[in-house]
Order: structure tokens, then sequence, then C-alpha cells
């Protein structure tokens, strides 16, 4: 099985992502750019206009500006985890696509690598209309609408790894809710979106690294508003992106073959 | 080499309370070209284990299945190619309108799309879908979602082809249809394996069944080999109602019963 037929095999699954993408692009234009454009409307908006400018590591930065930048970070964070966990498991479980796709030429592992590229393909595009208005308006540099895009994309595999892995393990779609509510919305409230995570007590900060949606949008910072690098960030993040998609694939193909 | 393969193939599980279960045990067959082969028994005897591991979904514990001489597990991409399965499970893709569900899997397949089009033209006519071929999925009776299923199996013109209880839930007129349409395929010829729960479908269109139960299989043949070797030529009685015995030939489910002691359904019951 060479290197090149096995990415036929996962180009042919995400292009059947891309398929229903393109067929119902209305209905995922709206669910997948409302949220992050409503949130930056709020609190960019809204919240920014209350606080003004701010110091963050020694820089004059609006909170418009900042929590734009943190915005990205939620994006790819919710964007992810939603359409690989919920998603994944619709496609596993009531569809059985998965099971379908693997009787033919294309292997489960293809599969499963299109799941997640798909998964994180479409959060980039969401992260990256966000860095879109970011520039638009004044906020970022615009060299960020070229070094975003990985950025958000490796952070987008991430957290769908993350969201697979979910849907591989649970029993039912209400399950999905335990990890939602227990790490995703607690990463979106403590990792640094909305405010700088040097203002949570230490052993808070010290919890906050260790989830990897404070390097996410630690880099994503440095990339846009030119935030001081933090070293730690990515190997923090290459760490997570490892471990996730390994444990992701695995559990899923543990869930679906005997 | 027959097209369809299936040497000492044994398959066991890890049980949730930690100990092992033999789903399958050392089951061999082959499946020639032009040839359908059933394959009967109870739920629980092994018949999905068997097909899982033949479409190589399911790794085997031990045994080969070979698809044109192809081991599907060692080289599961070439050896699919001339694989069409209907699974027992609905597995359409909802996301989908028929026609272009069809044109989508045959992708996999690698059919190029107007070529892919050409045969879900083809297809949608010969299962009497053509009308349906703009519908989402959901809009399909239960019978029409099975005729796509069946017909998407045959989209990449397989020469194996795998067939899990497809004519589950039609009414008898579909039945027949798709009765003739797997005749055809194994005209042109493809090689069959066919599980069912219906007596009358296994005796009507498999050249050769085997009876499976408890993982193995217990005997292979023609259903009136079976059906000599087994019954004999004497007439049967059966008290089909309180009193009311009828005496008739006997067919291939009295080999079954006596086989295993499991009753399957008769023709047009459900499952």
């Amino acid at each position: 099985m060479s290197v090149l037929d096995s990415l036929w095999g996962v180009r042919c699954v995400w292009l059947r992502y891309f398929d229903v993408f393109r067929k119902s692009i209305r209905y995922y234009l709206v669910t997948s750019f409302t949220e992050p454009i409503l949130y930056l409307l709020s609190f960019g908006l809204g919240v920014g206009a209350l606080v003004g400018n701010m110091e963050v590591h020694g820089m004059q930065v609006s909170y418009r500006s900042f929590v734009f930048a943190g915005i990205i970070g939620q994006t790819v964070l919710f964007q992810g985890f939603y359409e690989a966990s919920f998603g994944a498991f619709v496609r596993m479980y009531y569809q059985k696509i998965f099971s379908s796709m693997a009787v033919t030429p294309i292997t489960l592992s293809e599969v499963l690598w299109g799941e997640l590229l798909w998964d994180a393909s479409k959060a980039a595009v969401a992260a990256e209309a966000v860095t879109l208005i970011g520039v638009a308006m004044g906020d970022f540099r615009p060299l960020a609408l070229l070094s975003v895009p990985p950025v958000a994309f490796l952070s987008s595999l991430l957290f769908a790894a993350f969201g697979l892995a979910v849907a591989a393990r649970a029993r039912s779609i209400e399950e999905i809710s335990y990890p939602q509510y227990l790490v995703v919305f607690p990463m979106f409230l403590f990792c640094g979106v909305f405010y700088p995570i040097e203002s949570l007590p230490g052993w808070l900060q010290g919890v906050a690294w260790a989830l990897p949606l404070t390097s996410v949008v630690s880099i994503v910072r440095t990339l846009t508003l030119g935030f001081p690098f933090e070293p730690l960030a990515a190997p923090i993040l290459a760490a997570w992106l490892l471990v996730l998609v390994a444990f992701s694939r695995r559990a899923m193909s543990g869930r679906l073959v005997k | 080499m027959p097209p369809l393969r299936v040497s000492r193939l044994s398959k066991r599980y890890r049980t949730r309370d930690g100990g092992s279960l033999e789903a399958v045990s050392d089951v061999s067959f082959d499946v020639s070209a032009g040839e359908c082969f059933g394959l009967l028994g109870p739920n629980g005897a092994g018949k999905s284990t068997t097909i899982h591991c033949i479409t190589g979904f399911y790794p085997p514990t031990s045994g080969e299945v070979l698809l044109g001489g192809l081991d599907v597990h060692r080289e599961p991409k070439r050896a699919r190619r001339i694989l069409g399965v209907c699974a027992q499970d609905e597995t359409l893709d909802s996301d989908f309108r028929a026609f272009d569900q069809l044109v989508r899997y045959a992708t996999f397949f690698r059919v190029p799309v107007k070529e892919g089009e050409r045969r879900a033209r083809a297809l949608l006519e010969r299962f009497g879908l053509a009308e349906k071929s703009a519908e989402q999925v959901e809009a399909l009776s239960g019978g029409m979602k099975r005729r796509l299923q069946v017909a998407r199996a045959l989209i990449s013109q397989p020469t194996v082809l795998v067939l899990d209880e497809p004519t589950t839930g039609l009414d008898p007129e579909v039945r027949r249809v798709l009765w003739q349409i797997l005749m055809e395929e194994r005209g042109k010829g493809a090689a069959i394996l066919l599980c069912t729960h219906y007596m009358d479908e296994a005796e009507r269109l498999c050249d050769r069944v085997g009876i499976i139960a408890k993982g193995r299989i217990l005997d292979v043949d023609s259903p009136q080999a079976l059906i000599l070797r087994h019954m004999g030529t004497a007439e049967v009685e059966e008290e089909v109602r309180p009193g009311a015995i009828w005496r008739r030939p006997p067919n291939l489910e009295d080999v079954y019963l006596k086989l295993t002691g499991t009753r399957l359904h008769g023709a047009g019951e459900s499952q």
C-alpha cells in the first residue's frame, strides 16, 4: 500500500465532506460563522468599548484587539470539537458512514484521517474569517492572514482529535455533553480568550497552561498582535496534537473494529 | 483461484468481562465465478462476523480471506476493488440524494465521475428507482432504501458481491425483482455470497449453501443435495395448526432445523 494510494483515500473522504458542505453551504455558513462573529461583536465592540486599552506583556493594546485574537482560539476550539464529536458520532453511530466507506478500497485509517482533516479544514476556514475581520478593522497585522491559517489548522486538528476521541468513547450522544461542560467550556473560560491568564491565581495559571487552548491563544496573539512569543506554547501544542491524534484514531478504530 | 476464498477463518473477540468468545471457528468455503453461495444461520451464528472478516473490516484471529487471489487483510485497497457489499444495517449516506450517493460511492472505486453518473442512472432504472434519483435517503421507503443499498453495492461492477440479508423487509414483488437482478449478476459471472434468513430465497437462488451455527459450518452442498442427504425423500408431516397436519416434500428449512435445532423465518415473515 503506497503513500500515494493512502493519500488518494484520504482525499476521497475529504471530498465527500466537502461535497456535503458545498450542497448545504447556506446552512454551514450560518452555523460556522455566526457564532464567532457574534462573539466578536458582543465582546469586541460591546465589552471593548467599556474596557478601552489595557497593558499586557508591557504592550498597550485595545481590549477589542485582545479579544478578537482570543476569539480565533475559541473558534478553532468550538468548531473543531463540535464537528468531530457530535458530528462524527452521528456519522459513526447513526449514519454508519465510517463502516460503509471502509469496505471499499478506502481503509478505516484513511476514513479517520479524512474525518480529522476535514474537521480541521472547516474550523480553520472559520478562524480565517475571524482573522480577516480583525485585519479589516485594523486590529491585526495584515500578515496575520498568512501566518494564522497554519496554526489555526493544526489547533483545529488537535481539538477535532479530542472530539473524535470523545465520540469514540461515548455510549450515547448525550454523553458527549460531559467533556463539553467539563473540559471544553472551562478551557474557553480560563485559557485567556477574554482576559490575560496572568490575572488568575498562580495555581490556576498552571492549570490553564497545561490545557492546549492557552498555547493556541498565546501563539495567535503573537501572530496577530505581536505579543512576545511564549517558548513553551509550541511544544505544549505539539505534544497535545500528537497524543490526541494518535489516541482518537486508536479509540475510534477500537470502537468500530472487533 | 475462485474470486472468493475463505480459508480456515477464525475470529475470537474479547468480551467486556475480560473473557473471549470464538464467533467464527475454522470456517472455509470458496465461491466461484457465476456461483451464488448461501450462508444460513440463526442470529449469533457467526454470519455477520464472517462477512466483516471477508470485507476486511475485522481482522481474523487466524486463517485468510482471498478476494481475486489477494489477501483482503494484507492488501485491502487492491483486494476490495472487486468487492461490492450490501450490509445488513442501513448504511446509506443520508447526506446525499439517491443519484449523488451512487456517484460519490463510485469514486471510492476510482470510477470517473462521468462513468459513475452513467452507471448510477442505469442502476436506478434497473432497480425501479429512477423517479427517486433526486430524493434524499430519508424520503425513501424502507424497501426503496434496501434496493438503493443493493444498487450501491453494484456501482463498481464487482466480481464478488457480498449481500447480508438484502431482502429483509421487502414486499414479495420487490423481493422477486431483486432476485432477478441477483440472477442477472450471477449470469454475468459475479461470485455472490448471500446471507439470508429466508429458506425459500436460499433454495431458489443459491447453487450451494453453507449452514452455520455457533461459528462453525455444519455442512455445505447444493440445497437439493443437502435435503437428500439429511432428510431423504420421504414426505414430512407438519402440524400447521392444532389438528391440521400437512404432508409435504422435505425442504431446506427441515435440513436447517435438523442440523441446528433453530427455527428460521419462512417467506414473507418479518425478522
